[in-house]
């Protein structure tokens, strides 16, 4: 750990703390006034901050499972949408089944729906995790490739449940009377939600289960020797990993207001969920985040160049947009060649940089 | 940890493969043709008409997505008629202000876009394609903006579920109906017609299937065979193999204008004699560009006239577009836009034209006939089916022909369904 010159700890407790200075604190702090006041001053991208905070969410989940634990799953997108269709159905069915006191605690039933969505996700998960204790790399790529499309499959033909091919509507989240029916409170909505996934991710990974998902990515064979039940720890990995993609997609339904199978929940998104992890880097929780971010805001980015260019230049903007999905598997190639740690490590270095300048070493 | 970077290589150029294929679609000029001479015309048209009040709508349009090659000619026929509307006095004393966007068959640009609209002030909405339509039904019923679509699934004609929401068009199922209900009244053999389907495991394929289906059985059809064709499909055969045993008198076609030709081309390899009948996305003057003679005889399901009909719509349109062939959908997007108009002169004549005023208007529509371009449109408060017609148009490799209209008795159990 890169500390600052001269900071000493004097307690265990004190060195365990996730934010051990004060400046890290101040920072933190500026970044979420920043964020909570963003939607009162500015009308444009709130929509697109509330998606971005949903995409943390499901990075970070792919990040435990496949960053973290090493087993690598094509199959987060469906995950995040059995979490999607599993929360609106308790919202819309599921709900009378609840006692009443549930309805007093947690302030109406979303709150329920988007944990039941969770566990519902987690359930599935840890079924198509099975295979992982057999398969590993490629093989178990595969297995989770058939889950994503087994999981499509049932949204588009289950129904009953699904609403199948026409989909269904999305009622606005209420909690205790107060109605989230706009981009900006969804965005407030949200934010607390990816906070506190990343903070349960973040204590996820430094602490006993955590630990053994490491070992288990590192070296399966030295982890079971050392004690590490593999089966139990991939389950729940799988586990883990699948609830977070869960309330992910809970989340994602009770924003879009409004439920359609394929191709939301398509093999497109697992792909982009895991160059997400990518580019931010594979095992660390901020890295989920940095990635999930960058992923995010690239195409904007792209429109936004598309359509300044396009000002000066009228005929290059169409081509601009055209070579838009070009541009972005470019990036992810480069960033596996030049940065294959990914952002997190990138952020690392620039931190040490400062800390150390003008003397680098 | 080597092979794991190599597997992930291989996967990422996966990705960027699709990624590349789903941009990649071509990007015609038209549109962003028209939204510019819509422009000039609307300002040309401003210091005649000093009096004309300013009526802002939305055009979501998909110009560069996977959907561009019928959402250029869609946009381009919505803006043509809201500069000949302009051109020509405005609508109940407004001059309508378009404002076109993009989206690219991307339903979270879809969104954001639509927030953008609302922000300036738009009153209603030419939307496009079924995932944004949807998404932005509970919207567009909570801010109180009609919508008009090119989505024409039968669950947006239901009130309940979708206040706000239009479309000119009869829906999918609905379209099926009326040309199975036709193929059963011109039925001359003396067993049953056997009928088989074909259309893509997806939500658009498998709309009209179910309400379809049960009519048939109604009308005496002996349902034969029933196999899927993805949308991105380069080869039927095996299908079609497989339903060549069952020798079906007629066969359905849902699917794009890619997956039709494909289907069309193996029939024709393989000897297959029936005719196809093929859904509203499905047949138009590409289909007859990429099948050629394959398309010979087949049915072509329509909801508007096309480019070469004796309408007095169409008359306008072949004046504007001065003589340059447009598809059926330029037709369309035309016809959505007049219907639009008639609701907002209708709103005006009563008062200040707002999204439920405009909503009122267009639910009191009865048999209005926006210049023969589409059978007559009716809403009800109850009921936003438009109508329950289809056009026939034969198929041939100079184009499409107008064979016959069919409509069906407006039942309350079809709607929604």
């Amino acid at each position: 750990m890169q500390n600052k010159c001269g900071q000493f700890f004097t307690s265990y407790r004190q060195e365990n703390r996730l934010f051990k200075t004060w400046f890290e604190r101040f920072w933190l702090l500026v970044l979420f006034v920043g964020l909570i006041l963003y939607p009162l001053c500015f009308d444009s991208y709130v929509l697109q901050l509330c998606m971005i905070n949903i995409a943390i969410i499901a990075a970070v989940s792919l990040n435990v499972l496949t960053g973290a634990c090493g087993q690598i799953s094509l199959g987060q997108g469906a995950f995040v949408g059995v979490g999607a269709y599993a929360g609106v159905w308790f919202v819309q069915s599921g709900a009378a089944m609840l006692p009443e006191w549930m309805f007093v605690v947690f302030g109406g039933p979303f709150i329920p729906a988007i944990l039941c969505g969770g566990l519902v996700t987690a359930l599935v998960g840890m079924f198509f995790g099975i295979p992982s204790l057999r398969l590993k790399g490629i093989y178990l790529a595969i297995a989770t490739l058939a889950a994503q499309f087994i999981l499509e499959y049932v949204f588009l033909h289950w129904k009953s449940v699904t609403g199948g091919h026409s989909g269904m509507a999305v009622p606005a989240p209420e909690i205790f009377g107060y109605t989230f029916d706009t981009y900006p409170r969804m965005f407030y909505l949200t934010l607390a939600c990816a906070v506190l996934m990343v903070y349960l991710a973040t204590n996820l990974m430094r602490s006993k289960p955590g630990r053994a998902f490491v070992s288990i990515r590192d070296h399966h064979l030295s982890a079971e020797i050392v004690g590490v039940n593999l089966f139990w720890y991939k389950l729940q990995a799988f586990a883990v990993s699948a609830f977070m993609a869960g309330v992910a997609g809970g989340l994602w339904a009770h924003t879009a207001r409004y439920l359609t199978p394929s191709p939301t929940f398509g093999i497109g998104l697992s792909i982009s969920y895991l160059a997400m992890i990518i580019i931010g880097g594979l095992g660390s929780v901020l890295g989920a985040v940095y990635g999930a971010i960058f992923i995010s805001v690239l195409p904007i980015c792209l429109d936004l160049l598309a359509e300044l260019v396009g000002g000066f230049f009228p005929e290059l903007a169409t081509p601009i947009k055209a070579t838009k999905g070009g541009v972005f598997g470019l990036v992810l190639m480069l960033f596996l060649i030049f940065e294959p740690e990914g952002l997190a490590h990138r952020w690392r270095l620039i931190k040490a940089y400062w800390k150390l300048y003008p003397f680098a070493h | 940890m080597k092979r794991f970077w190599l597997i992930l290589m291989m996967l990422l150029s996966l990705a960027l493969i699709s990624g590349c294929g789903d941009d990649a679609e071509d990007v015609d000029e038209p549109g962003e043709a028209t939204e510019e001479a819509a422009e000039e015309t609307t300002e040309e048209a401003a210091p005649e008409q000093a009096e004309l009040q300013e009526l802002k709508i939305g055009v979501l349009s998909d110009l560069s997505g996977p959907t561009g090659d019928v959402g250029n000619p869609y946009a381009e026929g919505v803006m043509d008629c809201i500069a000949y509307l302009n051109a020509n006095g405005g609508v109940g004393g407004y001059e309508i202000v378009a404002y076109q966007e993009d989206y690219a068959y991307d339903v979270q640009k879809a969104l954001t876009y639509y927030e953008q609209f609302k922000n300036k002030g738009i009153v209603a909405l030419q939307g496009w394609g079924t995932g944004d339509t949807e998404a932005l039904m509970s919207f567009v019923a909570q801010d109180e903006i009609p919508t008009l679509s090119a989505s024409y699934s039968a669950h947006l004609t239901d009130p309940n579920t979708a206040p706000y929401n239009f479309f000119v068009a009869a829906d999918y199922t609905t379209q099926m109906r009326a040309a199975l209900k036709y193929f059963a009244d011109n039925w001359s053999g003396s067993e049953a017609p056997k009928l088989a389907l074909i259309y893509p495991d997806h939500p658009y394929g498998l709309s009209p299937i179910e309400g379809a289906k049960a009519y048939a059985e109604e009308l005496g059809f002996e349902i034969v065979g029933e196999v899927n064709v993805e949308l991105r499909a380069m080869d039927a055969t095996t299908q079609l193999t497989d339903l060549m045993e069952d020798s079906p008198d007629y066969v359905w076609i849902g699917g794009t204008t890619d997956s039709t030709s494909v289907i069309l081309k193996d029939a024709e390899k393989l000897g297959f004699e029936t005719t196809f009948f093929i859904n509203i996305w499905g047949n138009d003057e590409n289909l007859v560009e990429l099948a050629g003679d394959a398309v010979n005889g087949h049915i072509g399901l329509q909801a508007t006239a096309v480019y070469d009909d004796d309408t007095p719509g169409t008359t306008v349109i072949r004046e504007i577009t001065g003589g340059e062939h447009k598809m059926t959908h330029y037709v369309r997007g035309f016809a959505s836009m007049l219907v639009m108009a008639e609701g907002i002169r209708i709103a005006a004549e009563q008062g200040e034209v707002t999204g439920p005023s405009l909503k009122a208007a267009l639910e009191s529509l009865r048999d209005f006939d926006p210049m023969g371009l589409t059978p007559p449109i009716s809403y009800f408060e109850d009921d936003h089916r438009p109508n329950l017609s289809v056009n026939l148009y034969e198929l041939q490799a100079d184009g499409l022909h107008f064979k016959a209209s069919q409509t069906l008795e407006r039942k309350a159990e079809w709607l929604g369904m």
